[in-house]
């Protein structure tokens, strides 16, 4: 972690206050002009003592096709690590727009089973901030520790895109990075994601960004439709690997095209193996079966 | 050997029985490794929420990860459900891909209502003695709290005939066949097809046929209650449980019962027969949910992976009777089964160390223990000389039974042989010989499963 001891936050935040309080800030900014720096937050937030709802794990779990046993989903617990993310980005000093931001890719690494009794001490803080072609860039690490603990358990870091915004003195990268020509392969998977997807998984995430909830919703954030949550897509993935990757693991995603609800999503994940026959790592890509367009590309792997 | 009976010596001379024994000696042996359960929770407590697929996998990892098995292709795995949705036709494969086993190893379900547990293992057990295979696991779940409810019949044929038809004119008229009552789910209960009567109700029947008195029947609930108890106290459950949902022990248990409590409960079953009700809630097993699993192997596999031999599956018998208009029980079939089994091991109730009588009801039994103690019964029903004996108390369920655990139904089976085996195994020798235990599992549809365990 970088700089400044991070806040200690007495609760839970929560989301839908966040998101209340996002979309006035949003509206202010639009009135007055942005009043927030260039630079990130100098120091993160922390929660304490966080513990997981049983009931919300298995209605998770069953949901991304986990299995509902004690040990908390990788992407469980960035669910659970969402809001004080999201607290960061909410406060007055970060200087990207919340609302609106597009998820580009996520990393985890899992150093454990985390099983759902244990209390968790939850850090997150905001870190390179930086050019991107089509707007600004930024990291939120969370990282999550048994309460009262030292040792990390489980580390993500999202990098969020906030489209079009440009600010003074981060240069965008020179040249756009040249779009990776993408021929699917057969799929191990096809995936039927109902209209209420992004719904249900809102429910079970507590992540009720509105591109998510309705064609409504999603529209008047400029969304054709609305569309799956990347981090349900991803779980689902982490889910379909299944428990050959065992308690410590990396788990990478990097999304593309977004999924527009309803919509079927085929997928690939292949493995690889030592010649002895020991797992290595699973790669996993999806795409949209009728366009051929790639939604995400991922890997689970040995840490 | 009564016209009526069923003869304790089966079809077979009691020559050919002998033979019999040389022809399983022949066999390898099929051993118990040991077994991993989650804690019962009684039916709407913390495994609500939890499907059978779920509480089985659970189980089943555990089991893995206590004897080294990740990545192991196990020879083949058998559980079961009794309450299962048509979903979970691969119940036990789909819990197999989702746990730590590699996913090259085959499964298959088994439903023999209570008895699915202890037959998964009998039928593993055989293979392993054939050859077939090398290793195998044993289990069975139920959740009574996740249980499928089915659609009315009414709605179910709708449903089925607006898929077959093609306008919308004929969608239109096959839906007008709708009525109200046809939105009525359609739950499972235990009743007996046949009969219309519960189970309970069934052994109301048989407990007062038996004349069983209800003071016997809450010192049987006690008795669970208290040795279940001290088992727990004694660590005996450590290396035969994982917690699960935040349960370390089974949610039905209460230690600190009495039989003066017990004897303030009123009754809930018989309570319109001639004889005084004697069935309450604590002298019979409640809705629970659960899963168990048992690892089995050959000698030889379990040597390979350094793993423990606790005992010998040795052998079982079926039996089933005619329940549906009272010539018997309910839930005799294992007084009929049990003497059939011993007769064919060439031993008595005396050469048993083990009584692990499943607790369906403290009036089941007690009802079994009275009929082979019954001379006419023994006699009539069972072609022996005379009564096939009585067993002694002390070696009746002596970790607690279904009664202080509860009974998740396909779940008892395995839960009973882990636990045997160990407490075989800790026994080990008794009067030169290996100690000996029998298992006794009455099931819906008038059946029953025994089986005889001995210590490797």
């Amino acid at each position: 972690m970088t700089g400044a001891q991070p806040v200690i936050l007495g609760d839970m935040p929560s989301l839908s206050k966040l998101y209340v309080n996002a979309a006035a800030t949003a509206a202010r900014r639009r009135v007055l002009g942005t009043d927030a720096g260039i630079t990130l937050p100098p120091c993160g937030h922390e929660v304490r003592g966080v513990r997981a709802q049983v009931a919300n794990l298995t209605a998770y779990q069953h949901l991304v096709g986990e299995t509902a046993s004690d040990v908390l989903p990788a992407g469980f617990i960035h669910a659970l690590a969402f809001p004080v993310s999201m607290s960061v980005m909410n406060r007055d000093d970060f200087p990207l727009p919340l609302l609106g931001m597009v998820h580009l890719s996520n990393k985890v690494e899992q150093h454990g089973a985390i099983l759902f009794t244990e209390a968790l001490d939850i850090t997150s803080w905001a870190e390179n901030l930086g050019g991107h072609r089509a707007g600004t860039q930024v990291d939120i690490v969370a990282e999550v520790r048994r309460a009262g603990e030292s040792a990390v358990l489980w580390k993500g870091t999202s990098t969020y895109l906030a489209k079009g915004v440009f600010l003074p003195g981060i240069d965008k990268p020179s040249a756009p990075a040249a779009p990776a020509s993408f021929s699917a392969p057969d799929p191990t998977a096809l995936w039927q994601l109902g209209v209420d997807t992004g719904r249900a998984y809102a429910a079970v995430s507590g992540d009720f960004n509105p591109i998510h909830l309705s064609v409504l919703s999603a529209k008047a954030l400029g969304l054709r439709r609305s569309i799956a949550h990347g981090m349900y897509l991803a779980s689902r993935a982490l889910a379909d690997v299944g428990a050959v990757k065992g308690d410590s693991f990396r788990w990478d995603v990097a999304f593309e095209a977004p999924v527009f609800l309803p919509a079927r999503v085929a997928l690939d994940i292949s493995s690889v193996h030592t010649p002895a026959g020991a797992w290595l790592c699973s790669d996993y890509s999806a795409w949209n079966p009728r366009s051929g367009r790639r939604h995400f590309t991922g890997s689970v792997s040995l840490l | 050997m009564s016209f009526t009976g069923q003869s304790a010596t089966g079809p077979e001379e009691s020559s050919n029985a002998q033979a019999a024994t040389h022809g399983r000696d022949s066999l390898r042996k099929a051993v118990v490794v040991g077994g991993n359960r989650i804690p019962f929770a009684r039916t709407g407590g913390a495994y609500t929420k939890s499907s059978n697929q779920d509480m089985l996998t659970a189980a089943l990892d555990g089991l893995i990860a206590r004897f080294g098995l990740q990545d192991e292709r196990i020879g083949e795995v058998a559980a079961g459900a009794v309450l299962k949705h048509s979903r979970d036709f691969n119940l036990t494969r789909e819990a197999v891909l989702g746990s730590a086993l590699s996913a090259e190893t085959p499964a298959y379900d088994l439903q023999q209502a209570c008895a699915t547990g202890l037959e998964t293992v009998l039928g593993l057990a055989n293979k392993i003695k054939l050859g077939q295979i090398d290793s195998a696991i044993a289990g069975g779940v139920d959740s009574a709290s996740d249980a499928p409810i089915a659609v009315s019949e009414g709605l179910r044929e709708v449903l089925l005939d607006l898929n077959r038809v093609k306008t919308l004119p004929q969608r239109l008229q096959v839906l007008s066949r709708l009525r109200p009552k046809d939105l009525a789910p359609d739950a499972p209960n235990t009743g007996e097809p046949r009969t219309g009567l519960s189970m309970g109700e069934h052994q109301a029947l048989t407990t007062a046929q038996w004349k069983i008195t209800r003071e016997a029947q809450d010192q049987l609930a006690y008795n669970s209650h208290r040795n279940l108890a001290a088992a727990y106290d004694a660590g005996f459950f450590d290396d035969l449980l994982t917690p699960y949902r935040g349960l370390t022990r089974d949610s039905n248990l209460r230690a600190d019962t009495t039989l003066e409590k017990l004897a303030t409960l009123k009754p809930v079953f018989g309570k319109n027969l001639g004889a005084e009700a004697t069935m309450t809630a604590g002298n019979s097993t409640p809705l629970t949910d659960g899963a168990s699993t048992v690892l089995l192997a050959s000698e030889e596999w379990a040597d390979a992976h350094e793993l423990p031999k606790l005992a010998t599956v040795i052998d079982g018998e079926a039996a089933a009777v005619d329940f549906v208009h009272g010539k018997d029980g309910l839930l005799m079939a294992p007084a009929f089964a049990v003497p059939r089994l011993l007769a064919r091991n060439g031993l008595t109730l005396d050469d048993i160390d083990f009584f692990e009588l499943h607790e369906a009801f403290a009036g089941t039994v007690l009802s079994t223990l009275a009929a082979w103690e019954d001379e006419e019964f023994g006699r009539t029903r069972l072609g022996l000389d005379g009564a096939l004996g009585s067993i002694d108390r002390s070696k009746l369920n002596v970790n607690g039974s279904s009664l202080a655990a509860g009974h998740p139904f396909a779940a008892t089976g395995g839960r009973i042989v882990a636990s045997l085996a160990k407490m075989l195994h800790e026994k080990g020798r008794v009067d030169g010989r290996p100690a000996r235990g029998l298992i006794s599992i009455c099931a819906a549809g008038g059946q029953g499963v025994v089986a005889i365990l001995e210590a490797f």
